[in-house]
């Protein structure tokens, strides 16, 4: 393969990652959709589609791997290669918690919970994804501090909404399992839209590796 | 040559080194190491082309060092300058100083046969003489005079065994060398190289004329045998650098070291873009 092949198929590698991206933050949106409206079809049209993020993950780590074996590169290419080796694994999980979203939505009883704004707390999670992959797409180190300082306010709404379903199974007298059903099946929605953001971090961190040589997010 | 060094060798073993050099990093086990060998100002001209320009470098001692840079970007030469390989060519102009252990070698009072049997070197194509395999290590000692005094037995298998190569041929020490494989063959010259205990080998693309398997020993022999010497290599084989030297030093056109530095630096972050272009391909 000559070089102006090599350098080509990097560039077709970081645009399948966005078409990745692109399909992962739609499945998102449309679990949290589901969630909102309790609708089972549309959470269960998320959950099928599952193995089609899963089969793009395999295709791109494939890539990865022959572009490492077959190229070997270094520098910037390698940095490049094994930032999107990471990132991929981060949309693949992100795929994973839509899913997650989407079968709570099945047996998700909303009304015990008025003052917890699901949809927000998604709405901010789906956008600092979508922010990160930007900043990979754009080279853009810069932007990946913010989007660290954006999960951190993200982790706040996180932990007030659990505060609020803690305290609620506190004043609850006589709970039965649908109770504790309903406590565990909320803690983990918001724990899963928690877990999106750190992976949105993740996003980040790698990309400001891959751009600026620098790990100072990763750990 | 401009500068005329081919004068009375007055020059021994002790008077080529000296102590008075800086530190100038760290070897393998982390401790602080001298530069063995030290460019300053170092110009080479073959008549007027210009080969070398303005390279400062140190080299340090214990570690493997790797030069890596495209065709006639001046790797050979600054390797070849380091024993006074060049002395040879008539239209070879050296200016500035390239010094080992402190002491230019381009002093009138530096013997280049002391100096080569402190700096062995090592070619691309293997190169034993049509003589016994015996012969070929114990050759070295002999044509410098060393043969009376050391256990000549003991040297040569102590040479064949720092190459790797003891254990393969220790039956058949009178054959000739010439029937070895090539990845053998390489080996017995690096046994040559070694028999009269240098400090520093240099490599000159030593593997680019072996299969992937011999090749794969030498490189293990390189890693081992920064233990007891200094190794400059050159090779056009960037995965190679990476894989087995611990400093990279870059040359690209005109003879110009852009950049040297610890070889992971080099192969995943350099600081030169030119560097970045060429190590991935983007500049030839």
């Amino acid at each position: 393969m000559s070089r102006t092949e090599y350098q080509h198929q990097l560039e077709r590698l970081r645009e399948d990652v966005l078409e990745m991206s692109d399909v992962v933050c739609q499945r998102l949106r449309r679990a949290l959709e589901a969630y909102e409206r309790t609708d089972e079809d549309l959470a269960q049209r998320v959950i099928d589609g599952d193995h089609e993020i899963n089969q793009l993950y395999l295709d791109l780590e494939s890539d990865c791997i022959d572009l490492l074996a077959l190229q070997q590169p270094v520098a910037g290419d390698l940095r490049f290669i094994a930032s999107t080796f990471k990132i991929i694994t981060d949309l693949e999980r992100i795929g994973d918690l839509a899913v997650n979203l989407a079968e709570y939505t099945k047996r998700a009883r909303r009304e015990r919970y008025p003052d917890i704004d699901i949809a927000h707390i998604g709405t901010e999670t789906v956008l600092l994804v979508e922010d990160a992959m930007a900043a990979y797409a754009t080279n853009d180190a810069d932007a990946t501090a913010d989007i660290a300082a954006t999960d951190d306010e993200i982790d706040s709404l996180c932990e007030r909404a659990s505060r609020i379903v803690v305290l609620d199974l506190v004043d609850t007298r006589g709970g039965d399992d649908a109770l504790l059903e309903d406590v565990s099946r909320m803690l983990l929605t918001i724990r899963d839209l928690e877990r999106v953001g750190d992976h949105a971090v993740n996003i980040a961190a790698r990309t400001l590796y891959m751009v600026d040589n620098d790990d100072e997010l990763i750990y | 040559m401009a500068t005329d060094h081919e004068s009375e060798p007055t020059t021994n073993d002790a008077q080529l080194i000296t102590t008075d050099v800086q530190a100038t990093g760290t070897g393998r086990n982390g401790e602080p190491t001298e530069p063995v060998v030290t460019a300053r100002d170092l110009d080479v001209h073959y008549g007027a082309e210009q080969a070398l320009n303005d390279v400062d470098i140190d080299i340090p001692e214990h570690r493997v060092t790797a030069i890596i840079g495209p065709s006639g970007c001046g790797k050979s030469t600054f390797l070849r300058c380091v024993n006074r390989m060049n002395d040879q060519i008539d239209s070879c102009r050296i200016d500035g100083e390239l010094s080992f252990h402190g002491k230019n070698v381009y002093d009138e009072d530096v013997d280049p046969v002391a100096l080569r049997r402190k700096i062995g070197m090592v070619f691309q194509k293997p190169n034993p003489f049509p003589k016994s395999i015996y012969d070929n290590v114990a050759y070295g000692l002999r044509v410098q005079g060393m043969a009376g005094d050391v256990d000549l037995d003991a040297a040569v298998e102590r040479a064949l065994r720092g190459a790797a190569l003891w254990d393969e041929v220790n039956d058949q020490l009178d054959s000739s060398g010439l029937d070895l494989s090539g990845g053998q063959q390489q080996r017995l010259c690096i046994a040559r190289a070694i028999a009269p205990d240098p400090e520093v080998i240099l490599m000159d693309e030593p593997t680019s004329a072996l299969d992937p398997v011999a090749a794969s020993k030498i490189e293990d022999l390189i890693d081992d045998l920064a233990d007891e010497y200094t190794v400059i290599i050159v090779t056009h084989n960037m995965q190679q650098a990476a894989r087995i030297s611990d400093k990279t030093a870059v040359f690209l056109t005109g003879g110009n070291l852009v950049e040297f530095d610890e070889t992971p630096t080099i192969f995943e972050n350099p600081a030169d873009d030119r560097v970045e272009d060429y190590i991935t391909g983007k500049f030839g």
